[in-house]
């Protein structure tokens, strides 16, 4: 017995729920001028260490909150929030990502009007949290040197989603075998229009370059700019 | 390994477009993945079987198209009505 077959046309993304959620709270910070950055990186890159040093460099009064993502403990958050700001730690019990939903859940009671940026530490990992749209103006990847140079031709997709890549470490660059304009140039072959900082959360090295590119934007971008 | 995911979200928009069709048998869902969308096809392949064992999906084939750049889309879902 054969029966017909009918093809059902889909058309849309897979993640459709996920952009949904993502879609409504980009309109949510736009509406209340939020600028909001997803940092990405892997596991040790030095996304919290960089975090550390821009809240210590606010005054008392800036308008800034971080949301920061691990599969375990909320090290993260106690870390940030000896800063004074207000901290969520999003704890994922196994998820190698955070999804838009987890955002939603982890803003509410927080009163968005009283903030004018907010960062988004996601779990360490170049792959999985590419895929998640969390609302955010953009994504920024950070790649320490001592990774090395090929990851961005490794783990492309997110070298190509982010607006800024962000070299962390650079005190190391004498100790290790980095070649720091083949990592350019590899970032470059992935996405021509990646902006690039190079920063030292140690030595303190680049951070007002990343502290300005971060003011540039504030309340002028809070739709996406990646 | 967020292919898991995906699958599930893959499974969940065929179960969702089979609902006005009763008695139909899935044959096939066709998904586009891009280069750069963070998707690894063979864990993606690997994760939909081991979520449809077992299931009326378990025959159901996943075909992967490639798609330019981060792309992550369904194109569409084939039926066998008795």
């Amino acid at each position: 017995m054969s029966g017909t077959t009918t093809t059902v046309n889909l058309e849309r993304k897979v993640l459709s729920e996920n952009e949904r959620l993502a879609a409504e709270l980009r309109g949510q910070f736009a509406r209340h001028g939020i600028f909001c950055l997803n940092l990405i990186s892997s596991p040790g890159s030095g996304k919290t260490a960089l975090l550390e040093r821009t809240l210590a460099s606010f005054p008392p009064d800036k308008r800034v909150a971080v949301l920061t993502g691990d599969i375990q403990t909320d090290a993260d958050a106690r870390r940030l929030a000896k800063y004074g700001f207000p901290v969520r730690q999003i704890t994922t019990a196994g998820a190698c990502h955070l999804d838009a939903r987890m955002i939603v859940r982890a803003l509410e009671g927080w009163d968005l009007a009283s903030l004018d940026l907010l960062f988004i530490e996601n779990v360490g990992n170049l792959v999985c949290p590419t895929s998640y749209d969390l609302g955010e103006a953009a994504k920024v990847v950070l790649l320490s040197v001592p990774e090395g140079e090929e990851k961005p031709l490794k783990y492309p997709g997110i070298f190509f989603k982010s607006k800024l890549m962000v070299l962390t470490k650079v005190d190391l660059l004498p100790y290790v075998p980095f070649r720091l304009d083949d990592a350019i140039a590899n970032a470059r072959s992935v996405q021509p229009g990646i902006e690039i900082l190079q920063v030292s959360s140690t030595t303190g090295v680049g951070l007002d370059a990343w502290l300005q590119w971060i003011e540039k934007r504030l309340g002028t971008e809070s739709a996406n700019v990646g | 390994m967020h292919e898991v995911g995906i699958a599930h979200s893959i499974l969940e928009a065929v179960r969702t477009e089979m609902l006005p069709y009763t008695d139909a048998k899935p044959v096939k869902v066709t998904v586009k993945v891009g280069a750069m969308s963070g998707v690894d096809r063979n864990s993606l392949s690997f994760c939909f079987e081991a979520i449809t064992l077992g299931t009326p999906f378990e025959k159901m084939i996943l075909e992967i198209e490639d798609a330019p750049a981060d792309e992550l889309e369904l194109k569409n879902l084939e039926l066998e009505e008795p």
